[in-house]
């Protein structure tokens, strides 16, 4: 059976059938996929019953996998599962839903604002794989944003204005608009800032992107209070309707995404109930910009 | 939060909506008070920080820019009728905390001086308040909020946001485009509104607001907390 694409939108997230994706690839195979997300963005797969490692050895085609460590506020003794394994639950070791005060809880709700996976590290991901393993019936998206079309349909002074600033990314920011300001100073080490690119392009197609996310605290040179302004306004044009896919999860599904031409966020729920997703995350190769030197 | 030295108009009951400084020329791009009044560009009701709200805000364009600068309205009564039965019942007895510091923090500024914890300390409202003459119920929301009582910060900064993303849709809002001598007021208690971005280190704005102060409280303050 031969792989098919169909459009979920337009141009931007794309159902994919005629293959089994637990089981090992060609090469053929593979690079259809690659490039179909080059073409589209994210791709959505239904009724994958992955186990780990089977995910794990599909995301192998398309990289080496990026390491969770520096991306959350969960010790080691703490996680669930295996380091190349994002924990994308609501579970503690227990398995049991985290209790409403919990830390690490509070910490990821940050995943409800827009963004762009470990844009927060000086080579950020490329693709971002989630599994759902137990999904919730109420609640629970997981919303895309198109960001090669938003920064197309910006205006040409726009354009022209932001095509050669530099953003800085921190986990730091991102969980200080959600008020969670308690971080050890390990943990401020972990999430000092990296600089990114607001316009990046794509390394295969050309195509130029907005490099948003709510890991952005400034923008290099700028007074903070005008940074922060201005990637709101940015963000909030990138996530109209007419850029996004909202995903609605059924039981193994496996959704992949693009972070280099992509934001996300997810929904609330009702977090008495089990929601079991699980991220792989293929890494990026290269800077979008110099740093500063340590 | 400007000194009296520094303010631009004689009455301390004009609110200076203005890009100018006291000797009317354009703010520099890191004056305080450009940092400060950027916060007019989030959703908000004026004065949500003051345990009695406002009433009405009237809002006078002398000098408008050539392009941006509009003026957005959101309107609380129809986003709240449009929230879903299980929403309404969720929320209908939810109590925010408000502060100027927590709409300033969102953009990073926190450089409010000696003398000016009256007016960051918080103060709380109903997230669902019903107006006196119509009786129709509206959704209190405001940048200003940073918190509910009783919920974890976090959680609750992520349903405001929500909530007021539903609220600021395209079909509750009203864009305004100012011209000269325009006068806009409106219902603070029914309604948010925020200020769009225009060239302000290049351009005069102009605008001047008077404020009816509110008469009632929304929700029972902490007694040590609440600010007048």
């Amino acid at each position: 059976m031969a792989i098919s694409i169909k459009d979920l939108t337009p141009g931007f997230a794309g159902e994919v059938s005629g293959i089994d994706i637990t089981q090992p690839l060609t090469p053929a195979q593979v690079a259809e996929l690659e490039a179909g997300m080059d073409r589209y963005g994210v791709l959505v797969y239904h009724d994958q019953r992955f186990t780990d490692e089977q995910q794990k050895a599909f995301s192998l085609n398309f990289g080496p996998l990026e390491h969770t460590a520096g991306g959350n506020v969960t010790k080691a003794a703490d996680r669930r599962l295996d380091p190349h394994m994002a924990d994308v639950s609501n579970l503690g070791v227990d398995h049991k839903p985290l209790g409403r005060d919990d830390r690490r809880r509070l910490f990821n709700l940050g995943n409800q604002l827009w963004h762009s996976d470990s844009s927060f590290r000086a080579i950020p991901a490329k693709y971002s794989l989630l599994s759902g393993r137990i999904v919730v019936d109420q609640g629970g998206n997981t919303e895309f944003a198109d960001m090669r079309a938003a920064y197309d349909a910006l205006d040409a002074r726009t354009k022209a204005e932001i095509e050669d600033l530099i953003c800085e990314h921190s986990l730091i920011y991102s969980r200080g608009t959600l008020g969670f300001t308690e971080l050890s100073e390990d943990e401020k080490r972990m999430f000092t800032p990296v600089r990114q690119r607001l316009v990046r392009t794509h390394p295969v197609t050309g195509r130029k992107s907005l490099y948003l996310s709510s890991h952005i605290g400034t923008i290099v040179g700028w007074p903070m209070p005008e940074a922060r302004a201005f990637i709101r306004d940015l963000t909030e044009h990138a996530t109209q309707k007419q850029f996004t896919y909202s995903h609605k999860w059924r039981q193994y599904d496996l959704v992949m995404w693009d972070n280099r031409v992509t934001m996300h966020r997810v929904r609330r729920f009702d977090e008495s109930q089990v929601r079991d997703m699980r991220r792989t995350t293929v890494a990026g190769d290269s800077v979008t910009v110099e740093q500063l030197a340590a | 939060m400007s000194k009296p030295n520094d303010q631009r108009l004689g009455s301390v009951e004009m609110a200076d909506i203005s890009n100018l400084t006291a000797s009317g020329n354009l703010r520099e791009r890191d004056d305080n008070r450009r940092m400060y009044a950027l916060g007019n560009r989030l959703w908000h009701s004026d004065a949500s920080f003051r345990a009695t709200g406002a009433i009405y805000s009237l809002l006078s364009a002398r000098v408008v820019p050539v392009s941006g600068g509009d003026t957005e309205f959101a309107d609380m009564r129809a986003a709240y009728d449009a929230l879903d039965d299980r929403t309404k019942g969720e929320i209908e007895d939810l109590v925010t905390e408000h502060s100027i510091a927590f709409s300033r923090a969102q953009l990073g500024f926190a450089e409010y001086g000696p003398g000016n914890e009256d007016k960051i300390r918080p103060v709380r409202h109903r997230l669902v308040r019903t107006h006196p003459v119509t009786g129709r119920k509206s959704l209190y929301l405001s940048a200003h909020i940073g918190s509910i009582v009783g919920w974890p910060v976090p959680e609750a900064r992520a349903f405001i946001r929500d909530l007021t993303e539903h609220a600021t849709q395209a079909p509750f809002t009203y864009v305004h485009k100012w011209r000269v001598n325009d006068l806009v007021m409106w219902d603070n208690r029914t309604t948010m509104h925020r200020a769009r971005a225009f060239r302000d280190l290049e351009e005069v704005c102009d605008l001047r607001r008077t404020t009816i102060k509110g008469t009632g409280l929304t929700a029972e303050q902490v007694p040590a907390l609440a600010a007048e």
